[in-house]
């Protein structure tokens, strides 16, 4: 059987492993006494769950329209030009830089005294029109959102770019060739034609990038190393930080909890995929 | 005698073309600014790698915290050396651990990948069986979540199996893991299904219809997932930093932010070696990454 490697690997590394933190999640670390709920309850009443959850939704809630749309509004661009392929590479770059290999871009890009800071302070003392800018401490003030974000959109809009690409390819390009004859504006074959067309692939990449949210653990260490400021903690960073404090009881029962939530969204996903 | 009004056919042609000329070129505009803006940090590490201590320094003093102002960059280093390449490769033999250890770990996570991967991708793609779409669904789910929420469970089993601060500690989770399967699997299931039939009918052993068939006319797909897994394995961050305790067996892209601004030539001398193998196989590989990527979002 040609599964049964393969199979038996992903049981021992990823199955059972988890199954077995489930029952821990009802257990106590120490003794393994049986307690119930009392970890999920420790979970929420946790004050860097809240401001984890907090910073989570947050972060989805900027990021994911703004990925989706961008990417979406150059897909749209892109689609009919004889360049594409150079510009969608050009896109997609950022997913062979490693990580570490920004961090010290970024460094001295975004601090405080930095390069970014330096040319907005030049611009604005040069226009007279503008109002007197202040350099901004990115880093440790609300702006570190702001920057992570701009990262999660760095690394993920040429990978978005491509799926909302399939997509168009996919719609029947002799509807909308038979709309243009007629007379339709591109505002009226976006509106009829386009966006209906799109409807499944909306659903999937909002899906894929909420997915990606999760998955964005290298963007901020990338921006802030392992220890972030409280306005980028996030749940990845609340699990990573259990583990290095050692505390399995809580950290698997907010394992559980949070795979219980991906699930859903992989569910809904998973209808569409297959 | 002609009405001034209207102009001749071909000046409204010419006037037409031009329109759709500019359309063009306002969208290859606004497409080339966004990609040299996403490309734009990248041009500061060539010159950064070559750049003289001392001139990086005064340019840099405002973020080292030693005078007011504001950093500068310069794009072109105004006194080059390649003082960093020679201190990193000649000087210092620690960077050819880390190299190394890098190379060898993307390498063992990517021939596992396709000792286990493959197969599996194929009975997915090749055979109806029973609970089939069941585990083809866990496959997926377990492709989609985060390392953070997998991170106890894998802690758990390397104790048990005492892997823990081993390299194997990351190099046999990434061989199980399921997203170059469903890449994999993605692949072969653009081969036809009559070719398949046609050749059992002709008594092929499945064997025979997996290396003879399969392999050549899934191969897009099997080297969509080598290039996906390449860059994801070779930017290693969280699993070697749960994982491995001992510095000496990090990867690059582990180390690499561990030197600090006041070593900015040195770090960017490291950033250009751990870029350029990721830079090649990027080039190398590209229409099969950008058929991959599109495998994950198209419906079947």
């Amino acid at each position: 059987m040609f599964l049964l490697p393969g199979f038996s690997g992903v049981m021992i590394f990823y199955l059972l492993p988890f199954f077995e933190v489930v029952r821990r999640s009802f257990l106590k670390s120490g003794n393994g006494a049986f307690v119930g709920m009392d970890n999920y309850r420790a979970v929420f009443g946790n004050g860097a769950f809240a401001l984890a959850v907090r910073n989570t939704f947050l972060y989805m809630a900027a990021g994911v329209p703004l990925l989706m749309g961008i990417s979406l509004f150059l897909s749209l661009l892109l689609r009919n030009l004889l360049q594409r392929r150079k510009l969608v590479s050009a896109l997609l770059l950022p997913m062979a830089v490693p990580a570490a290999v920004m961090v010290l871009t970024l460094q001295i890009l975004i601090d405080r005294q930095g390069v970014i800071n330096g040319v907005l302070t030049h611009v604005s003392g040069k226009i007279t029109a503008l109002p007197a800018f202040t350099a901004i401490d990115y880093l440790n003030t609300g702006w570190a959102l702001a920057v992570v974000v701009c990262s999660f959109l760095w690394k993920n809009t040429g990978y978005m770019v491509i799926l909302w690409l399939a997509g168009l390819a996919a719609l029947p390009k002799e509807v909308e060739e038979a709309a243009q004859v007629d007379g339709a504006n591109r505002w009226q074959s976006w509106h009829y034609i386009i966006r209906p067309g799109l409807s499944g692939s909306f659903f999937t990449i909002g899906m894929l990038s909420v997915l990606q949210i999760f998955k964005s653990y290298r963007e901020v260490w990338m921006v802030a190393g392992s220890y972030p400021q409280e306005h980028i903690y996030f749940l990845q960073h609340l699990l990573q930080n259990w583990y290095l404090k050692l505390e399995f009881d809580r950290m698997a029962a907010l394992t559980v909890i949070m795979s219980l939530v991906l699930l859903a969204v992989c569910l809904l996903l998973q209808k569409r995929l297959e | 005698m002609r009405s001034r009004a209207t102009a001749p056919a071909w000046a409204v042609q010419a006037y037409g073309k031009w329109r759709k000329r500019r359309r063009a070129w306002l969208a290859t505009g606004i497409c080339v600014a966004v990609a040299a803006l996403v490309c734009a940090p990248l041009l500061m590490i060539p010159g950064g790698s070559l750049m003289d201590s001392a001139e990086m320094r005064q340019i840099l003093s405002p973020i080292l915290g030693e005078e007011k102002g504001f950093a500068a960059w310069h794009l072109i280093p105004v006194y080059p050396t390649i003082g960093h390449f020679y201190r990193l490769l000649i000087a210092s033999p620690a960077f050819y651990q880390l190299f190394w250890n890098t190379v060898g770990m993307t390498a063992a996570i990517l021939l596992g990948q396709l000792i286990v991967g493959l197969p599996s991708a194929w009975a997915f793609a090749a055979f109806r069986f029973r609970g089939r779409d069941f585990l083809f669904g866990i496959y997926v789910v377990l492709m989609l979540l985060p390392f953070q929420v997998m991170l106890l469970p894998q802690y758990i089993v390397l104790q048990k199996l005492h892997l823990y601060n081993h390299p194997a500690a990351v190099i046999l989770p990434a061989v199980f893991s399921t997203f170059p399967v469903f890449i994999m699997y993605r692949g072969f299931t653009q081969i036809d299904a009559a070719i398949l039939e046609a050749a059992r009918l002709d008594g092929a052993g499945e064997l025979q219809i997996f290396s003879y068939i399969g392999l050549p006319l899934g191969k897009m797909g099997v080297q969509a997932a080598m290039v996906l897994s390449f860059l994801e394995y070779w930017n290693l961050v969280e699993q070697p930093m749960a994982f491995l305790e001992e510095q000496a067996a990090w990867p690059l892209s582990l180390y690499l932010p561990q030197i600090t601004v006041s070593q900015a030539g040195f770090a960017f001398a490291v950033a250009v070696m751990a870029l350029i193998p990721a830079l090649f196989v990027f080039a190398l590989g590209q229409d099969a990454l950008e058929e991959g990527i599109a495998y994950i979002g198209v419906k079947m």
